[in-house]
């Protein structure tokens, strides 16, 4: 027995014939508290530590796994290619494919504005669970202004609903649609009407469609 | 039974009757009777009250003529002898107590109208009742309610003695000291027989057996008083429903006398010193009280108050919720925390129904590992009260079942005080938990130091968006108190972040950003995207329910 094991099978013995009255089973009941603690904890870290050959190289990303993507190329112009993730709860997050043509402009784009239309998108405020103060706009309604070096895009809800949220993030980094349009780049949040969902889900290409028509396979 | 028997067979056909009472009991109540004044007695006999109304008008003691073997019959056929009182009918609802006083309802059932001897047989069929619900006692508490009808009666009737006979002398040793109210006369009566049946005593208890009694007919009295109470009342229990029905008499007598209360305690404790009570009621009262050709409607039920059974739980499984979880008629996950722990206790405490409260809830896919959850069982109308070996055997029943995806914990019957030592403080207290993340570089000794440094931390999340749809719209600041990356052998880019956080914070979205709505978040911290693959929650840090 190894020194360690020496100390250990002592321990129980000491503490065995101090508790005489007592059963003197040597189960795991009768060691020591401390002992017992670290048993558990030995237990509980089997069970936390993953197999690792069970793990894929690459897992699927949040997004991949929480949404269904759907695009919209061309939206209301050539080249304005947005992409609609659909969350199973209803909510439906907007943006700027990565086929969009701001993204052909030298520079990137430079700047986002929030006012457009008749009202300034970033100023509102939705309270509630009920999503009070929601403005209900239409697929069409313009929800930001995109601008590049050369040019600037309108950005369209692309869904009929109401608006919850817009990434006000994008006013003071608008580079964050540069380097990732896809996640912390998206525009808006929107929450349609089970029925305003249906009609415009006809409308809109899955990702594989989408791949295939922009050829990016 | 006939009327013009001598007192001396007066006597021998009340021994025939109730052999069970002692010649020393029988002599207490003739000298009882004996004392009160014959002409006022008789009056009250002719007016249609009962023998047990009549004594305790007067004060008398219950014991006296509460004996459980004291039947209808013999109590009457005594006044009557002492008072020379003929009646002319055989049998009649007393016109102050509606018959509850002579064991005398009508059955909720079957609407046929019941007439027990004595209170030995009411009890008898109380005690029917509780056996047939099979329930297991260490006592019982009794509770009755009676229709406010019989409170107005009472009160009418004392107002019409006040004003007839104040000036007689035995008025003022009499009717000024308490006269029984008929609900104590009532629980008197049948409480002993009903400790004998049962086998245990009456006691503050968590099982409850419950007489109601309710009558059709409402008088005026009631409804004038109501409409006026329910002014100040408006106020004080906003008891809408009443106010609806005020014209509706027999809706208002029907109802149990909750709402009314006020009426209740005034008419019995201070009767005469509640001056506006005393005007309005001697104003109603010209002729003597209606005799009444129903008795009361009676529903007695019994039943256990909640017990309650705590302990902490664990998840093994990251397919089962920890509530029923069903959309659109479906079931989300294979099973549910609360039904695999409920389904298992409730058919041994036999009880109706079970509800399943926790501290705090983790999401289907996480585990619930370590210390386990804490966790309330609130079982409705058990007809067992499990003890100490039969709870340790629920808990082993539930930690051995085949599918193993659910354990307990320090299993135990706990009183009402459950609920705030689990509640207690639960907003502040911390949890710890596991994460499997996988960023997308590979994870370098620097990013170890980098996390392990931060301690309270504040992050900023708005509202996730998996939840933004049911909830509001907020930015929710938490802190993460520490955190620790353990590195997985054979992986790079995989590793496992212990961390503990302030109660409420939404762990997955720290990992992974949810599109940068939480900040900081893991993968800005680590300059990299960051992707969460398991959680599992490994310490619920509070002090309830654990092994003392």
């Amino acid at each position: 027995m190894s020194d360690d094991m020496v100390d250990r099978t002592r321990k129980l013995e000491e503490t065995t014939v101090s508790n005489s009255l007592h059963e003197e089973e040597e189960e795991e009941e009768e060691r020591p508290v401390r002992e017992k603690a670290e048993y558990e904890e030995e237990e509980l870290h089997k069970l936390l530590v993953p197999d690792v050959s069970q793990l894929p190289p690459t897992p699927p990303s949040a997004v991949e796994t929480n949404f269904v993507s759907y695009f919209a190329p061309d939206f209301m112009k050539p080249g304005n290619d947005q992409y609609v993730y659909r969350h199973a709860n209803g909510l439906c997050v907007v943006g700027l494919a990565s086929t969009h043509l701001a993204f052909k402009d030298k520079g990137g784009i430079t700047a986002v504005d929030f006012n457009v239309g008749k009202s300034d998108r970033s100023s509102m405020k939705v309270t509630g669970k009920r999503k009070r103060n929601a403005q209900h706009f239409e697929s069409n309604t313009a929800l930001c202004k995109v601008c590049t070096g050369d040019d600037s895009y309108v950005v369209r809800c692309c869904v009929k609903g109401s608006l919850l949220e817009v990434n006000d993030r994008l006013i003071k980094q608008p580079e964050l649609l540069n380097s990732s349009a896809d996640r912390e780049g998206y525009i808006a949040i929107i929450m349609p009407k089970p029925a305003d969902w249906l009609k415009v889900k006809t409308s809109l290409l899955s990702l594989e469609e989408f791949k295939i028509l922009r050829e990016l396979c | 039974m006939s009327n013009d028997t001598e007192p001396a067979q007066v006597s021998s056909v009340a021994a025939e009757s109730h052999a069970g009472a002692c010649d020393a009991e029988m002599q207490l109540l003739e000298g009882a009777v004996r004392s009160l004044p014959y002409h006022v007695v008789k009056e009250l006999l002719s007016v249609g009250v009962c023998a047990r109304c009549v004594l305790r008008l007067f004060g008398i003691e219950e014991h006296i003529y509460c004996h459980s073997s004291f039947s209808q019959s013999m109590l009457g056929s005594i006044l009557e002898e002492e008072t020379s009182f003929k009646s002319e009918v055989e049998f009649q609802f007393c016109s102050v107590c509606l018959g509850v006083l002579q064991f005398s309802y009508c059955d909720d059932g079957e609407e046929t109208v019941v007439k027990k001897e004595s209170a030995k047989d009411m009890a008898l069929s109380i005690a029917e009742l509780v056996k047939q619900e099979g329930h297991q006692i260490d006592g019982f508490s009794l509770e009755v309610s009676v229709p406010p009808l019989i409170l107005e009666n009472e009160s009418s009737l004392l107002s019409h003695m006040k004003k007839k006979y104040e000036s007689e002398p035995w008025f003022q040793e009499r009717l000024l000291s308490k006269c029984h109210s008929v609900k104590d006369v009532l629980k008197f009566a049948i409480t002993k027989p009903l400790e004998t049946l049962l086998g245990v005593k009456a006691s503050a208890s968590s099982f409850r057996i419950r007489l109601t009694y309710t009558h059709k007919r409402a008088s005026k009295k009631v409804q004038n008083s109501v409409e006026r109470n329910q002014e100040c009342k408006r106020r004080k229990t906003g008891t809408e429903n009443a106010l609806h029905n005020v014209n509706d008499e027999s809706v208002i007598a029907d109802k149990d006398c909750s709402g009314y209360s006020t009426i209740e305690t005034n008419s019995v404790t201070g009767i005469f010193s509640n001056g506006v009570q005393d005007q309005e009621t001697s104003e109603h009262f010209e002729s003597p009280i209606e005799k009444v050709s129903e008795p009361c409607h009676l529903v007695y039920v019994c039943c256990r108050t909640h017990i309650y059974l705590c302990g902490r739980y664990l998840k093994y499984s990251r397919n089962v919720s920890q509530t029923r979880w069903i959309i659109d008629e479906e079931r989300m996950g294979e099973a549910s925390v609360e039904e695999i722990i409920g389904s298992n206790i409730l058919p041994i405490c036999q009880g109706d129904n079970y509800k399943f409260h926790a501290a705090g809830r983790e999401d289907i896919d996480v585990r619930m590992l370590g210390s386990g959850r804490p966790f309330l069982l609130e079982i409705q109308n058990a007809r067992q009260v499990p003890s100490e070996l039969i709870v340790k055997e629920m808990e082993s029943k539930i930690n051995g079942l085949e599918n193993k995806s659910v354990g307990v914990k320090n299993l135990k019957v706990v009183g009402s005080q459950g609920w705030a030592l689990m509640h207690e403080g639960e907003a502040e207290k911390q949890k710890q938990y596991c994460a499997l993340v996988w960023i997308s570089r590979p994870l370098e000794d620097e990013d170890m130091q980098t996390i392990s440094l931060l301690n309270d931390m504040k992050i900023l999340q708005r509202t996730p968006i998996r939840v933004l749809h049911r909830r509001s719209p907020l930015e929710r600041e938490k802190i993460i108190h520490w955190m620790k990356i353990e590195r997985i052998a054979g992986s790079s880019q995989y590793f496992l972040l212990h961390l503990c956080t302030q109660a409420g914070t939404y762990i997955k979205e720290f990992v992974h950003g949810d599109l940068g709505r939480t900040q900081p978040s893991v993968g800005s911290i680590l300059g990299c995207r960051a992707e969460i693959l398991q959680l599992d929650v490994t310490d619920v840090k509070m002090d309830c329910f654990v092994t003392e």
